[in-house]
């Protein structure tokens, strides 16, 4: 069992705090995704699960025994967790034998086995053949590949990574997404993934937890975290996103999943799931995903826009629309329809892509 | 086109002046007598047993050096650059003020606590201990041995603290992570990734440890422990013998090149450049009460390296008459001596100001010109410039005075005895140094900035002086002072040069300690340190406003 749980933990620079009051549950086996932009506490919070600071408050506890505590921190040669550096920090002076097998010299494994073991693993990740090789002679996804081989090969049951593809151009990445994706499935280990890219945390992830200021936004599924995020930081985290101003006309029950309705660019009206608490006359922001706007002829039903901007991207069309009250509004659409600048059209929203946000 | 050319030629001419001649008047003398080829001084040089053993005396020296400047630099440098050892600033300006004393004042310094009958410490476990077993004499190898290190182990001390910061931590961390404890880190990766930078200290340390004139000539002759300088120092006495002087030279560059060439070679080869990304600093190592044993460690090497030498030339040149109740008859007539009556002192004060201030600029211009003609032009020879250029670096401060002696010997032009020849000396032996700074500065600068000037309309001269000057300028002037200190207190090449009108400060420390002449020595050496500090703290404070005010941020 290598469940790691994440318990009211804060740490602080100074005055800075870089992880506030933050408690998290990875459950054994799962890859959880530590999301956020750069200074959000994503690192910190992976360094203090590797052992390599203390905590100031709270505790990380793994499969029940507390690992961290302020002052009482296990070292991290003593965790038998693996870690990915963003730099790969393979040894230049090492070759790729030599890198791989340092893990099982440490646990004084025998010569013979130490040999075994790094031909199966390298063959994993396709490095079989390169064992002589030193760094300096590898391109930059084959020390990734040696960082990765090294860190299994001690079958640690827990893998921290910290954006360990950003040094990668974008298709090597695109692979390697695949490969890190597939090895995490087939080795049954627990991944603890650090990155600020979005598609990265979504192609990956069972979980991803969104961070940000020190905090936890929201820890969900990427459909989820996508579709329904908890406020506007995360809506506008996770990707393109329109924040339309409306007002409630007709507020929800108690229960919010019961539709309200609200006017939008004048009194065009628009049923959605409102948040609890927004009642009538309350100013809101519709928070709409580009290629959730359906774009219609100005005949059909629909907000009244007028078409601004058009950009022919290949396997779509990205646009903006402007409502009769003058918001733009982004709209992305099949590369097959016909979009002029100046063309009135009619815009339309399916309720359950709406998440509304008090304004 | 024209300008790169005359700038080439200019640069050439120069460095064939200072460079290339009097080394090649070195290599023929060395193989000729009277005109006739012969090989004579080579067979002598290596088969006389004074040489042999000089030889054999300056290998010695340098070894020991290098290995006990790791055994003090390195510990230094990690409880500075990786532990949180209190009081980083007293140990890291330690090393840096024992670099910057003039090593001839350590050695008379230390010759006032260990000479075997007068020595301050050995009279006190002689006379009041009454263990005259643990006397020690200075005048021995391993007295040169100490006398030396302190200019020595600074070389390692900073190498392996600058290797030591820019280590990745995540290389350490990698490690750590897999099971690895503090021990097996520093051993599988901290270390073998400093190395080069150790050796390379070590080497440097090696290469300076045997040149240094004056500290083998002090403690050496004394104790008639000859070395390769001070061999060829004898040779100079009359009759003077320029072959076979020549011939000791030139195994003696033999030697430093060699080290020098093997130092690049190892650095060349296993240099670790870390990649890009985060690269953050290591932590530091929480060393608990023991970081106040490497506090004492410190403590020890800066008493050693500057405590004893200024404290012990200070009470020398205040005392009547050194011993050791010196603290009962305080005097400054020592200081009336060499400051009013002894006419030397103001004619070599003004010499060194003169010679080390020129010799700074020339060393800079020069550089400039073969930094410019390589990074910013395209014409041929420009790498042959840049090689020449760095030949001094394997030519001991000796040696260099005996190249130009060989040299303008046999020209018509009378400047042996004069300032000229030592100025030529002092830029010769620095050149590299002013092209290493020039070429550092000149990289710094985006070509772009200039051919921006270029497209304006400015020509290449107006170029360079609007532009390319006073953004190299801060960099230029670093390698104004790194020349200007050490010619400050140069004497491994003036001691050969200097005639009475020419004498430099070091020289006449040296002459007046050869006269026996004790305490106004010390007083000597007391205000030469003191115009050395005010120069030094002056040109730093022009060079500083100067650029502050021209470089724009």
């Amino acid at each position: 069992m290598a469940g790691i749980s994440i318990e009211r933990v804060t740490k602080r620079f100074g005055a800075t705090i870089a992880v506030r009051d933050l408690t998290l549950e990875v459950q054994d086996r799962e890859f959880v995704t530590l999301l956020g932009p750069s200074g959000c506490g994503k690192t910190t919070l992976l360094r203090l699960i590797a052992g390599f600071m203390a905590p100031d408050e709270g505790a990380i506890r793994v499969g029940g025994a507390t690992l961290s505590a302020p002052g009482a921190v296990v070292p991290p040669e003593r965790r038998g967790m693996g870690m990915v550096f963003q730099n790969y920090a393979v040894w230049p002076h090492r070759t790729v034998f030599q890198n791989v097998a340092f893990g099982l010299e440490v646990r004084r494994v025998a010569k013979a086995e130490i040999r075994e073991r790094v031909a199966r693993v390298l063959e994993l990740v396709t490095l079989a053949g390169l064992e002589s090789r030193y760094p300096a002679q590898l391109s930059g996804g084959q020390q990734q590949r040696v960082a990765l081989a090294r860190s299994l090969i001690v079958e640690p049951s827990i893998l921290l990574l910290d954006e360990p593809l950003s040094n990668l151009d974008a298709k090597l990445r695109e692979r390697m997404r695949w490969e890190l994706k597939d090895l995490q499935r087939r080795t049954g280990i627990t991944f603890v993934y650090v990155t600020h890219d979005q598609s990265e945390a979504m192609a990956l992830s069972d979980r991803i937890a969104v961070m940000h200021g020190g905090e936890l936004m929201q820890v969900g599924p990427p459909r989820e975290v996508y579709t329904r995020p908890a406020n506007r930081t995360v809506a506008d985290f996770m990707g393109l996103v329109n924040l339309i101003p409306a007002r409630v006309v007709r507020a929800a029950g108690a229960d919010s999943s019961v539709t309200g309705e609200v006017t939008v660019a004048g009194d065009h009206r628009v049923a959605v799931a409102l948040p609890p608490g927004a009642g009538d006359g309350a100013a809101v922001q519709l928070a709409v995903r580009p290629e959730s706007v359906r774009v219609v002829p100005p005949s059909e039903p629909g907000l009244p826009a007028r078409v601004t901007e058009v950009t022919f991207l290949g396997n779509l069309i990205d646009g903006y629309a402007m409502l009769d009250d003058g918001t733009r509004v982004r709209v992305q659409i099949a590369a097959d329809a016909r979009l002029e600048v100046g063309q009135a059209v009619a815009l339309r929203v399916d309720p359950r892509a709406v998440t509304v946000f008090a304004a | 086109m024209r300008a790169e050319h005359l700038v080439l030629a200019v640069a050439a001419v120069t460095l064939a002046i200072l460079i290339v001649l009097p080394l090649a008047s070195l290599i023929l003398g060395s193989v000729t007598d009277g005109g006739k080829p012969t090989l004579e001084h080579f067979r002598e040089a290596l088969r006389g047993r004074l040489y042999v053993q000089a030889l054999w005396n300056s290998l010695v020296l340098g070894a020991w050096t290098a290995v006990l400047s790791v055994v003090f630099g390195l510990p230094l440098a990690w409880a500075v650059s990786r532990t949180n050892v209190p009081a980083k600033a007293f140990l890291h300006l330690t090393a840096v003020v024992a670099y910057l004393t003039p090593p001839f004042l350590t050695a008379i310094a230390f010759v006032n606590l260990f000479s075997p009958n007068a020595g301050l410490v050995n009279r006190f476990t002689r006379d009041v201990l009454g263990a005259p077993a643990l006397t020690f004499n200075v005048f021995s190898m391993a007295g040169l041995v100490l006398v030396t290190l302190p200019h020595t182990f600074p070389f390692v001390y900073l190498l392996a603290a600058s290797a030591l910061e820019s280590v990745d931590a995540s290389l350490e961390e990698s490690a750590q992570i897999l099971g690895a404890g503090r021990w097996r880190t520093a051993a599988a990766v901290t270390l073998p990734l400093v190395a080069p930078a150790v050796l390379s200290g070590a080497l440097i340390a090696f290469v300076n440890a045997i040149a240094l004139f004056g500290s083998q000539a002090i403690i050496g002759l004394p104790g008639r422990v000859f070395t390769l300088p001070t061999r060829i120092y004898a040779l100079f006495d009359y009759p003077p013998q320029y072959g076979l002087a020549s011939a000791l030279s030139l195994i003696f560059v033999a030697i430093t090149v060699a080290a020098l060439a093997l130092q690049r070679r190892y650095l060349a080869r296993r240099s670790y450049v870390t990649l890009g990304g985060k690269g953050s600093r290591p932590r530091l190592v929480d060393l608990g009460a023991a970081r106040f044993a490497v506090l004492g460690f410190g403590v020890l090497v800066f008493v050693l390296a500057v405590a004893a030498p200024y404290l012990t030339l200070l009470a020398v040149s205040v005392s009547k008459s050194w011993g050791l109740q010196f603290w009962e008859n305080l005097t400054l007539k020592h200081y009336r001596f060499v400051l009013f009556e002894y006419d030397v002192t103001r004619r070599a004060i003004v010499n060194s100001l003169v010679l080390a201030s020129a010799a700074a600029t020339l060393a800079v211009l020069l550089g400039s010109l073969v930094g410019w003609v390589d990074l910013r032009t395209t014409v041929r020879g420009r790498k042959l410039l840049d090689y020449v250029s760095l030949i001094p670096l394997g030519l001991p401060g000796i040696v260099v005075a005996v190249a130009l002696i060989q040299f303008w010997l046999k020209t018509p032009l009378p400047i042996y005895g004069t300032l000229l020849i030592i100025l030529l000396a002092y830029t010769s032996r620095y050149v590299p140094l002013g092209v290493r700074s020039a070429n550092t500065a000149f990289r710094q600068i985006d070509p772009s900035l200039e051919e921006t000037a270029r497209v304006t309309g400015a020509g290449w001269l107006r170029t360079f002086r609007s532009v390319t000057l006073p953004l190299a300028r801060p960099g230029l002037f670093a390698g104004w002072l790194l020349v200007f200190v050490p010619a400050l207190q140069e004497l491994s090449a003036s001691i050969l040069l200097f005639s009475s009108q020419s004498i430099t400060l070091a020289v006449a420390v040296y002459n007046l300690y050869e006269t026996g002449a004790r305490e106004p020595v010390a007083a000597l050496a007391i205000v030469t340190m003191v115009i050395i500090t005010a120069a030094i703290g002056l040109a730093t404070r022009l060079g500083r406003g100067g650029a502050g005010a021209t470089v724009p941020q």
